[in-house]
């Protein structure tokens, strides 16, 4: 094979490549770049995303897409948020009672899903608008501010050059990928989106693995609310609206395959770098932030071409 | 472990696969499941293993009623399957495939050693050289064949099904499986073995039950007591009918459809031969000799890069679909109804129309109901498709009548030259007849068929003449004597003789079958 053709097969390398390239390109280009304070930011946003992308990476995996990851992020934040400032709830309850949300929510994506048998694209769709209702109903569009200090120093606090922020999503990432190799459950979510009928004849219990895609796609939701939330510092209703695009597109760069089966952890988490460092270089360079969202979807759509045309080579096609 | 199926009945919406099926697989016994495809076979597996549930009657696991909800229960009870269809993840490895529904596990995770140890133990029955680390996406056919076995032998179940094991894996294979099945039965197991090759059955099985139309044709009986020739009587039936067309001289008709040296982007190479209008030209060979694909270029799917077609004497370049259609009124009825020729959710009405939008529509461009009911309907009467109403749902007929609908939208269409393409896959052997006939008499109105089938039976009963196909080059032209034996000996010959003929590059094989 020569050095193109081990790009393109090689899910990971390609967005390696670009990473590389970009962070050449605007520490040429840019002296505030490489400036600690430019990097904490960039790591302080790259730790949401990440969560929200491994989110829907999950029900990708299982064949499944999750349109509610933004509401049920939005509707998580609030609760904490109100949970803490109205209700005086200490952070060691608001925040597992956070995640129980979370949960619930992919549950009902999920049960609603398989007892249904209604594609989850609309299922989500509607919860959704649910759960943004919920999120919207309880606070009428005024976010929660007086949050716990120990919350809101966590959000800012270092470790030398690093933001402790990034330690819950290097977790969660290393657990997901554990899970997803490692596990039995985590094997029968791939399996049942790798060839559902076949899964299913070999005696894995389909719904429930589908069911189980959902639930862990919502927890995933709740732990990225609980770190913006952090992040901000308040408890914004509108937390969430923004992840829909970002979620779907590192995934998708990362080579999942979107009749599901495959997904990776790694190439997901590098896919996240790339769009944090795209959206730092456009305000380094002072591009209007409606060009970041452009910018991704023409990168979505180069990396299904580019997982298209790697089917085709494989022979898949 | 014994199992018994007691007076199981199943329908689906317009047909009734299964009527009232009894039967038993003792311990120790290979015991051949028969029938003709659409006997009720695969449903009857599906139903023992835990995927379709009966409308009537009941199983039973040593004499206890089991009722199973999925295919779990049917494996917690001990039986275990290799269905036909391929039930493999694609890129998962061997070894995970094979203890997919229980991997073992070490403080909680996958022991991926153990995984290939024990998956290694069971491919090694068979196979010893496939590796259980590789993908299986990258494993050929037969070796994926291979792995579904091993998957399940490692069930060690009490129960073993095998749905047409051997369809895809060499002699070689086969033996080290039947062998395999020889020391499962001395251990007691109960294996049922679904296959349409009557010597595997006569050699492994030591009893056969044989379904027809959903029946019980033959029950259980001692494999020593019955012939071949009885085997294949219960599958048909005694009250066998066959089309009878009767010799007809065509040769003095015009010519409607012809091709000259033509070569395809595919890699046809020098296709010559000539239609005539009213016949029945056959295009019989083996299963990938190009014959679909030679089909597809002539409608204009399929690139065509030297030669000549010519239309009603006229030289013509298709050049899409709807041109071969409107222009030339040729059309295509696909091997695989389902996937390519019907709409299966939308009703028989529209399903016909479809080919005449256009024409019918009104000025302001919309197609009245009206208008396409007194297109529709004279066709189902003359068609003799059963369907309660022109309104239903496609999908919900038998395959028979999906068929009979496939070539009503053709002649709708107004088509004078119809290529169909193995019409009778799938479809009961009753039915067959009926399309047969059918297919004759729409040829008899002056439609020319081009027919592709690869049941010799079909072909000699219906075609005029014979085109033999082989690598993507014609080697053999037939006049139909309709005579089975000396027919199928000489296509055979043909189809041998092109691998001769190929291994000696001979350029001009087609003129010297023609002597």
């Amino acid at each position: 094979m020569t050095l193109g053709q081990r790009l393109i097969a090689n899910e990971w390398s390609a967005i390696a490549v670009a990473i590389v390239i970009g962070v050449v390109g605007l520490a040429a280009t840019s002296p505030a770049f490489l400036t600690e304070f430019n990097l904490y930011v960039m790591m302080r946003s790259f730790c949401v995303v990440l969560v929200v992308a491994f989110a829907q990476m999950l029900t990708l995996a299982v064949g499944q897409l999750n349109l509610s990851i933004g509401a049920l992020g939005g509707l998580v934040a609030i609760a904490i948020g109100g949970m803490m400032e109205v209700l005086g709830f200490p952070i060691a309850v608001a925040l597992p009672i956070g995640l129980a949300i979370g949960a619930l929510g992919g549950l009902i994506n999920g049960l609603l899903t398989v007892r249904t048998g209604i594609n989850g694209f609309i299922i989500t769709l509607a919860t959704a608008s649910a759960f943004t209702g919920i999120n919207l109903g309880i606070t009428e569009s005024i976010p929660f501010y007086n949050l716990p200090s120990a919350f809101v120093a966590f959000g800012t606090a270092r470790l030398s050059a690093f933001p402790m922020l990034l330690i819950p999503p290097v977790i969660v990432a290393l657990l997901l990928a554990l899970f997803l190799a490692r596990t039995v459950p985590g094997r029968q979510l791939l399996a049942v989106g790798g060839n559902p009928h076949a899964a299913q004849l070999s005696g894995v219990h389909m719904n429930g693995i589908v069911v189980l895609a959902h639930t862990l796609s919502g927890l995933l939701a709740a732990v990225g609310a609980i770190l913006a939330v952090a992040q901000l510092g308040s408890a914004q209703p509108t937390i969430g609206q923004d992840w829909l695009i970002m979620s779907f597109a590192a995934p998708i760069i990362g080579g999942a395959a979107l009749t599901g089966g495959h997904v990776s952890v790694a190439a997901t988490a590098l896919a996240v770098v790339l769009i944090v460092l795209i959206q730092n270089g456009m305000v380094l360079a002072q591009v209007d932030p409606y060009w970041v969202q452009f910018l991704l979807g023409a990168l979505i759509l180069a990396a299904v071409g580019l997982n298209r045309l790697r089917a085709v080579r494989a022979g898949e096609a | 472990m014994r199992l018994t199926v007691e007076d199981i009945g199943k329908s689906f919406p317009g047909v009734t696969a299964l009527d009232g099926v009894s039967f038993e697989i003792r311990p120790g016994e290979i015991h051949a499941l028969m029938g003709e495809n659409g006997a009720g076979k695969s449903t009857l597996i599906k139903i023992i293993t835990g995927l379709y549930r009966p409308d009537r009657g009941r199983l039973l696991v040593d004499g206890v009623p089991a009722d199973f909800h999925s295919p779990r229960d049917a494996i917690a009870a001990g039986i275990s399957a290799v269905h036909q269809e391929r039930n493999l993840i694609p890129r998962f490895t061997v070894g995970e495939n094979i203890l997919l529904e229980r991997l073992p596990r070490r403080h909680g995770l996958v022991d991926y050693g153990r995984v290939h140890r024990e998956a290694r133990r069971f491919l090694d029955m068979i196979d010893p050289s496939i590796d259980t680390r590789t993908e299986v996406r990258r494993l050929s056919v037969a070796q994926m064949q291979i792995v579904e076995i091993a998957k399940a032998l490692s069930l060690e179940a009490g129960v073993l099904l095998l749905d047409e094991p051997t369809a895809s894996i060499t002699g070689h294979e086969a033996d080290a499986l039947f062998a395999v099945l020889r020391r499962l039965k001395a251990e007691g197991k109960a294996i049922v073995f679904v296959s349409h090759k009557l010597e595997e059955v006569t050699a492994i099985s030591d009893r056969v039950t044989v379904l027809r139309d959903g029946k019980v044709a033959a029950a259980g009986e001692p494999i020593a007591s019955m012939s071949r020739g009885r085997i294949v009587s219960a599958m048909i039936g005694r009250e066998e009918r066959v089309a009878e067309i009767g010799e007809r001289d065509l040769r003095d008709r015009t010519a409607v459809l012809e091709a000259r040296g033509v070569a395809t982007a595919l890699g046809h190479r020098d296709i010559g031969f000539t239609l005539r209008k009213g016949e029945i030209l056959g295009l019989y060979g083996l299963v990938g000799a190009g014959r679909t694909e030679l089909a597809r270029a002539l409608i204009g799917d399929v690139r065509i890069t030297a030669g000549e077609v010519r239309v009603n004497g006229r030289p013509v370049a298709i050049a899409s679909v709807p041109e071969a259609i409107r222009r030339h009124r040729i059309g295509y009825i696909s091997e695989d109804r389902k996937a390519e020729g019907l709409i299966l959710a939308h009703p028989v009405r529209s399903n016909v129309a479809i080919t005449v939008w256009r024409r019918i529509a009104s000025a302001l461009g919309l197609v009245g109901r009206g208008a396409e009911r007194r297109i529709v309907e004279p066709l189902v009467r003359k068609l003799d498709l059963k369907t309660p109403s022109i309104e239903q749902g496609v999908g919900k007929l038998s395959g028979g009548n999906q068929q009979k609908v496939s070539i009503a939208k053709w002649l709708a269409a107004g088509v004078e030259i119809l290529i169909i393409d193995e019409p009778t896959v799938g479809i009961d052997i009753k039915t067959k007849t009926a399309i047969h006939e059918l297919i004759a008499e729409i040829t008899r109105d002056g439609v020319s068929v081009l027919l592709i089938s690869s049941d010799m039976p079909e072909m000699i009963t219906l075609a005029d003449r014979i085109l033999v196909m082989r690598d993507f080059a014609l080697v053999g032209e037939i006049e139909n004597s309709r005579r089975y034996e000396p027919m199928s000996r000489r296509i055979m010959s043909f189809i041998h003789q092109g691998a001769e003929g190929a291994a000696e590059n001979e350029p001009n094989g087609p003129e010297a079958a023609h002597g």
